[in-house]
């Protein structure tokens, strides 16, 4: 039976980009997330799902430092990068986000033009040489963004003045210029309309046949569509973690079902 | 049934409404078996009759709820134990529906069967597998409606005593057949709705199995013991 399985279903890999230990997170006195171990599979879009205030969002947001922004927010335990402890005093939290990129909720193109944007990250970590390795660099990542062909001949243009879809995907072009290895996303659909998020969608599963792509979703059809993994997060619990089908069709822990069939929000 | 309500509580009429159906279905095909048995055993042709034409209804049902279904599948994309149950309902209607058209072809013959000279005791017997099979029916539903695996266990166990009926039956016929070929008529279509009777049980253990996989997110895995040894049975009975 199990060779009669649908093979895109699959995940290319099975080695662990991502290893997250007891993973606790503090607001203050407000307990965020509470032993969050996780398994990120490299090559693989991992959907986090589940209401708000569930935690989700800050485990996202651990996994790139970016909680280091925030006053009074603490993270304990351990999340290792390819055996790397991320949270080491010696990394550098610059060098780290260029490793794991990220795309927000709404597009937030810098105010310059298309061809800056891309070039803005490899051009401040001195990832290129010469202006003919950079417009080579803005150049694949348009186009594995697949915005090469819309901004080609408008490279000059603000890319505020893009449409929301083209936006997005700029930012994601932006993100995967300085070649991370993670690229973490934060409902990075919820302003578009439903032909820019099929775009954004298709794209995200073609990102992964070279990252691991972590997205985090409050459409749960839209974790069903574009991850092999899914997370479901519920009062800062990782309540359940596996295949995307399995979750869909038959979770194993009833929150998990509540959730996903629409009885607890 | 999942006693979690949803957030939306038209989803909840949704499948409350599909579910209704099936067991408005079940039990006009219950009653179909019943009467259809009764209507042989006691030459009732005006019985068999209204059987015959009771057979509409149950075939309107099973297209009213596969529609349903599809329009709940469409607009509520359901998922986990709703998905499970959107899937199920499908199965056990067109389940129902065979055995709909069993009771009517019974009802059929029963028709013929009345024209000729009864055959022993025989239609006694079928009735009595009927009866047997219209319970094993009614628990596979109740196990359905009340998620009850352990009834649905007992359904599977069970249809062996009906393939057990169907195994003497099938002796017994063979022996009028031997004894006196002007039985023969008459005792091929009383084969034929033992037969059907008998496939009418397999239908009853399948919607059992559709209750385990409803609850479990998995169809049972040891494999069904099957008691119908007719299909290895030699002339003179032996096998």
């Amino acid at each position: 039976m199990n060779d009669m399985r649908i093979a895109e279903r699959d995940v290319d890999s099975m080695e662990s980009k991502i290893t997250a230990r007891k993973v606790q997170v503090f607001y203050g006195q407000n307990h965020a997330l509470k032993d969050v171990d996780v398994d990120i599979l490299d090559k693989t879009v991992t959907a986090f799902i589940g209401p708000s205030g569930c935690g989700k969002s800050t485990f996202l947001r651990c996994l790139n430092r970016m909680n280091d922004t925030i006053d009074g927010c603490s993270v304990k335990g351990s999340i290792k990068l390819d055996s790397e402890d991320i949270y080491d005093p010696k990394v550098d939290p610059v060098q780290l986000r260029a490793k794991v990129g990220m795309v927000f909720q709404k597009p937030n193109p810098f105010p310059k033009s298309i061809y800056d944007n891309v070039a803005y990250g490899p051009k401040i970590h001195g990832l290129t040489r010469n202006k003919a390795e950079l417009d080579e660099v803005v150049e694949t990542s348009l186009r594995k963004a697949a915005l090469w062909n819309e901004a080609k001949d408008r490279l000059q243009s603000p890319g505020t003045g893009l449409s929301g879809g083209q936006q997005q995907r700029l930012c994601i072009a932006r993100a995967i210029a300085t070649s991370p290895e993670v690229l973490l996303m934060d409902e990075p659909c919820s302003a578009l309309d439903p032909i820019a998020t099929a775009q954004v969608e298709e794209l995200i599963d073609e990102l992964r046949s070279q990252f691991s792509v972590v997205i985090v979703t409050h459409s749960m059809q839209q974790a069903a569509r574009v991850s092999q993994r899914t997370a479901f997060f519920h009062l800062g619990n990782l309540v359940e973690y596996g295949e995307t089908g399995q979750i869909f069709t038959n979770p194993k822990d009833p929150r998990t079902e509540s959730y996903i069939t629409g009885r607890i929000g | 049934m999942q006693s979690e309500k949803h957030i939306a509580s038209a989803f909840d009429r949704d499948l409350e409404a599909i579910q209704a159906m099936i067991m408005k279905m079940g039990g006009l095909v219950e009653a179909a078996i019943l009467d259809a048995a009764q209507a042989l055993e006691s030459r009732d042709e005006e019985l068999a009759e209204r059987v015959r034409a009771a057979d509409r209804a149950v075939d309107a049902l099973e297209d009213q709820i596969n529609t349903e279904a599809a329009r709940l599948i469409a607009l509520r994309a359901p998922t986990a134990g709703d998905l499970r149950t959107a899937l199920t309902v499908i199965k056990i209607a067109a389940s129902l529906e065979r055995c709909g058209d069993y009771a009517k072809n019974l009802a059929k013959r029963s028709t013929v069967l009345a024209q000729m000279s009864p055959i022993g005791d025989t239609a006694g017997g079928i009735r009595r597998m009927a009866k047997a099979v219209e319970l094993l029916l009614k628990d596979a539903l109740d196990a359905y409606i009340h998620r009850d695996i352990e009834l649905a266990e007992d359904v599977r166990r069970r249809d062996r005593e009906v393939d057990q009926m169907y195994n003497s039956l099938f002796r017994v016929f063979l022996t009028h057949m031997l004894e006196d070929p002007r039985n023969i008529t008459a005792c091929m279509h009383l084969h034929f709705i033992a037969k059907n009777i008998e496939r009418m049980g397999d239908h009853a253990t399948g919607i059992a199995e559709q209750v385990i996989y409803l609850v479990n997110g998995a169809m049972p895995e040891e494999p069904r013991v099957k008691g119908d040894i007719t299909s290895v049975t030699l002339l003179d009975g032996s096998q």
